[in-house]
């Protein structure tokens, strides 16, 4: 786990209250009508998470200087395009030509936080981190490769503005993908899989789109480690990722030399709270709550 | 227009912010240092940086405008904690009733977004300006009725709720933000029909909190309930400070209620997306032009009022 500044003095029961507060106003205390269509991801754990973090950011920014000078996008779009592999073109009238696989991520994290400094390294550049597992199945096998349509490379705002690293993103799982749908379809195992891959393509679609934005590419590749961190989150299980792009080099050419690895570590999902019952939060887990004050008071070493 | 809702509302106008709020935009202690910077790039971002295509529509730059400036705002609870006891309410639902001259009049549904904060604003007229208003006269339109273009609907509950329940702890309506983002212009309210907007919804949620704070019967308060308001369309903004003096709405004498009005205020003249290009000759760069500091300052001391 990336190591974060100490604070002087943090005020953790200020902390406290102020989720239970933020929690307790979605949830209980403003009066909305039923969900729609029983969507509760957008009636009540999106705006949650909307009060959440910026309120979290104006009680931290005392700590974190690197919070004052930041800018917060709600529901931005962040993509990315890049070439990897080969595949032989199957028809039409290019058939039998050798084309580098295109791939696009077009993600819209829920809410994302951009500073205006990059985020200190967790490993050095060139270390050695193991092997990445090699799959021969064609990339449109899955349901986020099938079809490209435009190529589009976009961290939320574009190149002029100063605010151009990222810090933290913080992503909202639609209803589809409930906890008690995978229950329910004897899926436990696969929960955690969702987080992690939510959490490891919409982090190296950022951090790779915030380095093609400062200049590198895949024939000129990164000379500095792109770091950025992102919470994924279904609204009460939170799950807490943190990346580091090492390496854009990702053709067919310019793969082939390269030692180096992207490495993302991340945690399992736990729950912020157990229950929200007569206007009091029960069971509020101070690990999570402090996992999520240390991503938002990362920052450079220098401030 | 405004007037309309004066009537409706017994509130005779000052035109300008009132001597409290005025007193926070002048002061140097509560300036945020460089902001002017942060100001024209948070303009920047929701006019220009914010989409992958040329230029943002104002549905998508004016909500992100208002987003980046309460950002702003909020980052001065660095300096200032207790800014920290406030919480923002989107999509949230109003209901007031009220009797004028046995009409019953009501507001009622989503409005905008309100900013809530535990503590109360201090009331911003003196006790003897608001006995002096008994002495004025409330304008009327005979022969136009004042009930002209309000909808008229049948009425089975006279309801009266702020939208939150009891025991919440931020129970104290601070402003409420009204963000014109239509994109065509017949879809947005016009200034005059926006300050009228604004004027009806603060009252409501002025009245709601009266009526729970001091009971139904009608009566002069003894400390009068603030909310302010400010409403935008992305470039032109409006601030209005509101102050119920009194429940009492059925008769046109006696007491009334004051409101506090700045209209029309630019924050930039002109965002210029595309540079303007006339015979391959570049004649206006892209970027802002005609930034007002001023109208910021007065968007900030509206948020910082009540805690300093």
């Amino acid at each position: 786990k990336p190591p974060s500044g100490s604070a002087p003095f943090l005020d953790v029961a200020g902390l406290r209250s102020l989720v239970c507060d933020v929690l307790l106003q979605e949830t209980f205390y403003q009066s909305k009508g039923r969900p729609f269509l029983y969507r509760d991801h957008d009636h009540t754990f999106g705006p949650f998470l909307t009060q959440l973090v910026p309120a979290l950011t104006a009680f931290l920014c005392g700590h974190n200087p690197l919070l004052a000078s930041s800018a917060l996008d709600l529901k931005p779009e962040v993509n990315y395009y890049w070439h990897h592999g080969e595949e032989v073109v199957v028809h039409g009238h290019r058939k039998g030509r050798v084309d580098p696989v295109r791939f696009q991520i077009d993600d819209k994290p829920h809410l994302q936080i951009r500073v205006p400094k990059q985020l200190p390294e967790i490993v050095p550049l060139e270390s050695d981190l193991g092997e990445v597992p090699v799959i021969d199945h064609k990339p449109s096998k899955l349901p986020l490769f099938k079809k490209q349509y435009e190529n589009r490379v976009f961290i939320g705002s574009k190149v002029a503005d100063p605010c151009c690293y990222g810090h933290t993103q913080f992503h909202l799982f639609p209803d589809k993908l409930k906890r008690q749908r995978f229950i329910k379809a004897n899926l436990e195992d696969q929960i955690e899989v969702v987080y992690r891959a939510n959490g490891i393509a919409s982090l190296f679609a950022w951090t790779a789109a915030q380095a093609m934005y400062q200049g590198f590419w895949s024939e000129a590749d990164v000379t500095r480690p792109f770091v950025s961190q992102a919470v994924v989150t279904d609204g009460k299980y939170f799950a807490f990722f943190c990346y580091q792009l090492n390496t854009l080099a990702l053709t067919v050419e310019t793969v082939r030399n390269n030692p180096r690895k992207n490495i993302c570590w991340g945690t399992e999902s736990k729950p912020l709270y157990d229950v929200v019952e007569d206007g009091s939060v029960k069971g509020l887990n101070d690990e999570v709550l402090f996992h999520l004050v240390s991503f938002l008071l990362n920052r450079p070493k220098e401030l | 227009g405004v007037r309309q809702a004066q009537w409706l509302t017994k509130t005779k106008l000052v035109e300008g912010l009132p001597p409290a709020v005025l007193s926070i935009v002048n002061d140097p202690a509560h300036q945020l240092e460089g902001f002017e910077e942060r100001v024209k790039h948070a303009i920047s971002h929701a006019r220009f940086w914010d989409t992958t295509e040329a230029a943002p529509r104002r549905e998508h730059y004016c909500p992100v405008l208002f987003e980046d400036l309460i950002h702003v705002c909020r980052l001065m609870s660095a300096k200032y904690p207790s800014l920290t006891k406030r919480m923002l309410a989107r999509n949230y639902r109003i209901a007031a009733t009220w009797e004028r001259e046995s009409i019953l009049l009501q507001v009622r549904g989503l409005n905008g977004v309100l900013m809530n904060s535990m503590t109360p604003i201090p009331p911003v007229a003196s006790k003897e300006e608001v006995l002096a208003t008994e002495k004025h006269v409330l304008e009327t339109f005979y022969p136009i009725s004042p009930t002209i273009d309000l909808q008229e609907v049948n009425v089975y509950k006279e309801l009266n709720h702020t939208g939150f329940r009891d025991g919440y702890p931020y129970s104290h309506p601070h402003t409420l933000f009204f963000l014109e983002s239509a994109n065509i212009r017949p879809n947005r309210f016009r200034p005059e029909q926006l300050r009228a907007k604004m004027l009806m919804f603060a009252f409501g949620n002025a009245l709601a909190k009266a009526k729970v704070l001091y009971g139904n019967d009608p009566k002069v308060l003894e400390q009068p309930v603030v909310v302010q308001s400010v409403g935008t369309d992305g470039q032109l903004f409006q601030f209005m400070v509101f102050q119920l003096n009194t429940t009492d709405l059925v008769s046109n004498d006696g007491i009334k209620n004051l409101v506090w009005i700045d209209s029309d205020q630019n924050l930039y003249e002109k965002a210029q997306c595309i540079p303007e290009i006339k015979k391959r000759v570049v004649t206006k760069p892209a970027g802002i032009y005609g930034f007002q500091p001023d109208t910021f300052k007065k968007f900030l001391a509206l948020y910082l009022h009540g805690t300093v």
